[in-house]
């Protein structure tokens, strides 16, 4: 397709808009297909763990990082994990430099949203010493190439990060927490898999995994993430409003979806087993 | 901050059998891995594995200038920003660039300059954005050479390519391309670059202690490396065409 | 209106004289500096006893110069080129359009002059009106001014310019679009009919296609990028031929 711009051609929106009234899209999906994920996993040597995943043309890398400090005081035996994301102005013409803007707060926060409600990481096993002593995780997405729906890329590259992750084992003695000379592994620290799952829509047609030309072209999109059995999180962004009757069909199909890309993708496999 | 695992200062940084810690000789380079056009949304895109180092450069330009004030009416601007991911380095780094982030953008970006014709651009801007993921000791010298090749890739001329490397000494050693751990627990540490259009050096810097043979020494050893890893990066250029070229015309 | 008329540049990538020599900036095209002149893409080193080139690209000598024909590159408007453009501003004056350069081309008012002919009572007379555009639209330019200072101007009036509308933009390398028409206009004509499309290429690297139908569009620009990446590769026409036939075949698009 064309170029990013910041002003889409009315020839490129007619021709998404005409082609999706047919069911056609312009990289010949079907309007429930996802393009194709790749993932890789510890691929950063300073990382605890880490992942890099493509969507199509859209590329996440993920590291995950820690540190050890107090806990909240209302959570006292609960490691914390917080969720940052960052648009690189490397990535695309659209990102500009500074610190991060909406839209990458917005992509931190959905992810992070989908992720903590769901029984995802057992913020117990992130305890060292209960009232004094907790893991703190940081999950940083970093977006690499921008090729649309940065969402359900940044959800998957989040996810098998924190499956592939490998943190320094803490034990509380006299003076202090000592490494115990072993890891804590994702197995011990994932327990549910929640994924996020977008749609687009355009004209009242709604799609799954808008590419970056047809998410210029949306008037809104609707996130929502699933675990097996449960929603976690819903985003509606744009301007686009959606009939209740939709808003079931997507609730539906998102845990269709969900099962079909978790069998897909085998994320278990991205566990470490670091000795 | 505080991690349960400490950062390595290894006693000492040569073996008994004289090799360094990571089996290497005293001249011998790194692993290096290149890789062009790998952000498509970029003019011009490169990807280096350098050790354990990993850095993504893109290239955008030449456009127009924002903020329009630092706009050039006789020639096109230059500007590099060289960024370190957070997990990157061993302790997590906040993710603002700091003054290390904003020095190194500067030198490279007066490295790159004098082989680009910045005068037949008035009014316009190239921009180098260096992402460092994965950081192991000489962060500035993979990200100059990777800039490199990413104003090539994008179709922008260049006088020339420009390849930096560095040299340092441990332990009373000189030696070629120093590691993360050499770096840190070593005596000296000189990142060099060279511009191969007048053969001579466009960035140079010194940490530490040495005598004026060393610093001879020093530039021969680095200029060797460099011819290297030049050699690698017309490879990178090339092989992406020739590669199409085999496959198509058997 | 949407073949290109005869090609203003030779396709270079099919031209004798270029070489399938790849070469990358500094490196040497020739230390004979008495016989060879740096021409396209090469200039002289510093001592001046060499000629090196200043991108990646395939050699060629023309006579006495040396030239490098890019495989990469930004579109540098000329004065005449073709262009398609996207309108991305408009005040009472002019309008602003993004064409793929460096700078926005400007197009002034009086430069969308359309003449349309008109039967009033028999008789027949040439009306002037403005067409007119809007924030979004595309349009087929020609530029007629453009230096290295300031933005390039451009204008509707002519034949086959103005405003487009239905089919797809896509858009490849400047420095391709030669390969994209051919030699005397052969690779197009081929995709053309193969594919039963209509196309306009223009300078700035920007592509204008319309097909019966989607099917046919998408192979059509599947070919074209294509071409883009095998620009540098000799027997691309007949292979591309071929590719599209086969195609046209396995996709049941007969």
């Amino acid at each position: 397709m064309m170029d990013i711009k910041r002003v889409i051609s009315t020839i490129e929106k007619n021709y998404i808009k005409n082609n999706l009234k047919k069911e056609e899209r312009i990289d010949g999906r079907g309007l429930w297909d996802y393009r194709d994920f790749n993932i890789k996993t510890n691929t950063i040597a300073s990382a605890e763990g880490s992942s890099e995943v493509t969507l199509g043309d859209t590329k996440i890398i993920t590291g995950i990082k820690y540190e050890i400090g107090e806990p909240f005081p209302d959570l006292p035996n609960k490691g914390v994990c917080t969720i940052m994301a960052e648009l690189l102005p490397l990535a695309s013409p659209l990102f500009e430099r500074g610190p991060p803007d909406e839209e990458s707060i917005e992509l931190a926060r959905v992810v992070d949203r989908g992720i903590r409600h769901a029984d995802c990481i057992q913020a117990e096993k992130l305890c060292i010493k209960e009232e004094k002593c907790v893991y703190i995780l940081f999950v940083d997405m970093y977006v690499i190439n921008h090729g649309g729906n940065m969402i359900d890329c940044g959800s998957v590259s989040a996810l098998s990060a924190l499956i592939s992750s490998h943190i320094p084992e803490g034990k509380w003695m006299e003076n202090g927490p000592e490494w115990t000379g072993e890891y804590i592994t994702g197995k011990d620290i994932i327990k549910d898999l929640p994924l996020a799952i977008t749609f687009g829509k355009i004209d009242n047609i709604l799609f799954l995994d808008p590419s970056l030309p047809e998410e210029l072209v949306s008037e809104g999109r609707i996130t929502m993430s699933v675990t097996e059995d449960e929603i976690t999180s819903i985003q509606k962004s744009g301007a686009a409003t959606y009939t209740l009757d939709e808003i079931k069909m997507l609730g539906e199909k998102s845990f269709e979806i969900a099962e079909k890309l978790r069998k897909e993708l085998n994320f278990w496999q991205y566990s470490t087993n670091k000795k | 901050m505080t991690l349960l695992i400490q950062d390595e200062y290894p006693k000492k940084l040569l073996r008994d059998d004289g090799k360094r810690l990571d089996g290497r000789g005293k001249t011998d380079l790194r692993p290096i891995k290149m890789e062009v056009d790998v952000i498509k949304n970029a003019d011009g895109s490169a990807y280096i594995e350098w050790g354990n180092n990993k850095i993504y450069a893109s290239v955008y330009g030449p456009r127009e200038v924002h903020p329009h004030h630092l706009a050039k009416p006789d020639r096109g601007i230059l500007r590099v920003f060289y960024r370190m991911a957070t997990f990157s380095v061993f302790e997590r780094k906040r993710p603002a660039p700091g003054r290390r982030e904003k020095e190194i953008s500067m030198v490279i970006s007066e490295c790159l300059e004098p082989v680009l014709f910045l005068e037949l651009y008035p009014g316009t801007s190239f921009e180098i954005f260096i992402e460092v993921v994965d950081a192991d000791g000489g962060t500035r010298c993979a990200s100059t050479t990777v800039a490199a090749l990413a104003l090539a890739d994008a179709g922008i001329p260049m006088r020339s390519l420009v390849t930096s490397c560095a040299v340092g000494k441990i332990e009373g050693q000189l030696i070629t391309d120093l590691s993360g751990i050499e770096d840190k627990a070593g005596e000296s540490d000189m990142p060099c670059a060279i511009s191969w259009f007048n053969d001579e050096i466009s960035l140079l810097q010194f940490d530490g202690k040495m005598n004026r043979a060393e610093l001879d020494e020093s530039l021969n050893m680095v200029r060797n490396a460099m011819e290297k890893i030049y050699e690698m990066q017309l490879d990178t250029l090339k092989q992406k065409y020739i590669q199409i070229q085999e496959q198509n015309e058997g | 209106m949407e073949n290109n008329e005869e090609p203003e540049q030779d396709d270079e990538f099919e031209d004798e004289e270029t070489s399938r020599e790849i070469v990358a900036p500094g490196e040497v095209l020739t230390e004979d500096v008495h016989n060879f002149i740096p021409g396209r893409g090469a200039i002289l080193n510093k001592k001046g006893d060499k000629i090196i080139s200043v991108i990646i690209g395939l050699k060629q000598i023309k006579k006495n110069y040396i030239n490098v024909i890019p495989l990469r590159g930004f579109y540098t408007p000329q004065i005449g080129d073709k262009v398609i453009g996207i309108i991305t501003d408009k005040n009472p004056v002019k309008y602003k359009c993004d064409i793929n350069a460096k700078y926005e081309g400007i197009l002034k008012i009086k430069n969308t002059v359309k003449h349309n002919k008109m039967r009033i009572r028999g008789n027949q007379r040439e009306e002037e009106t403005l067409e007119k555009l809007y924030v979004g639209d595309a349009i087929i330019g020609k530029i007629i001014a453009a230096d290295r200072l300031n933005s390039p101007e451009i204008t509707l009036v002519g034949k086959y310019l103005g405003r487009k509308s239905g089919g797809i933009i896509i858009q490849i390398d400047p420095p391709k679009v030669p390969r994209i028409i051919g030699r005397n206009g052969s690779m197009i004509k081929m995709l053309k009919n193969l594919t039963n499309c209509n196309i306009f290429v223009a300078q700035n690297g920007r592509i204008w296609i319309k097909g019966i139908n989607i099917e046919h569009e998408r192979l059509l620009i599947e070919a074209i990028y294509k071409i883009e990446e095998e620009a540098h590769t000799t027997g691309l026409t007949d292979r591309m031929e071929e590719f599209i036939k086969n195609e046209t075949k396995r996709r049941g698009m007969e």
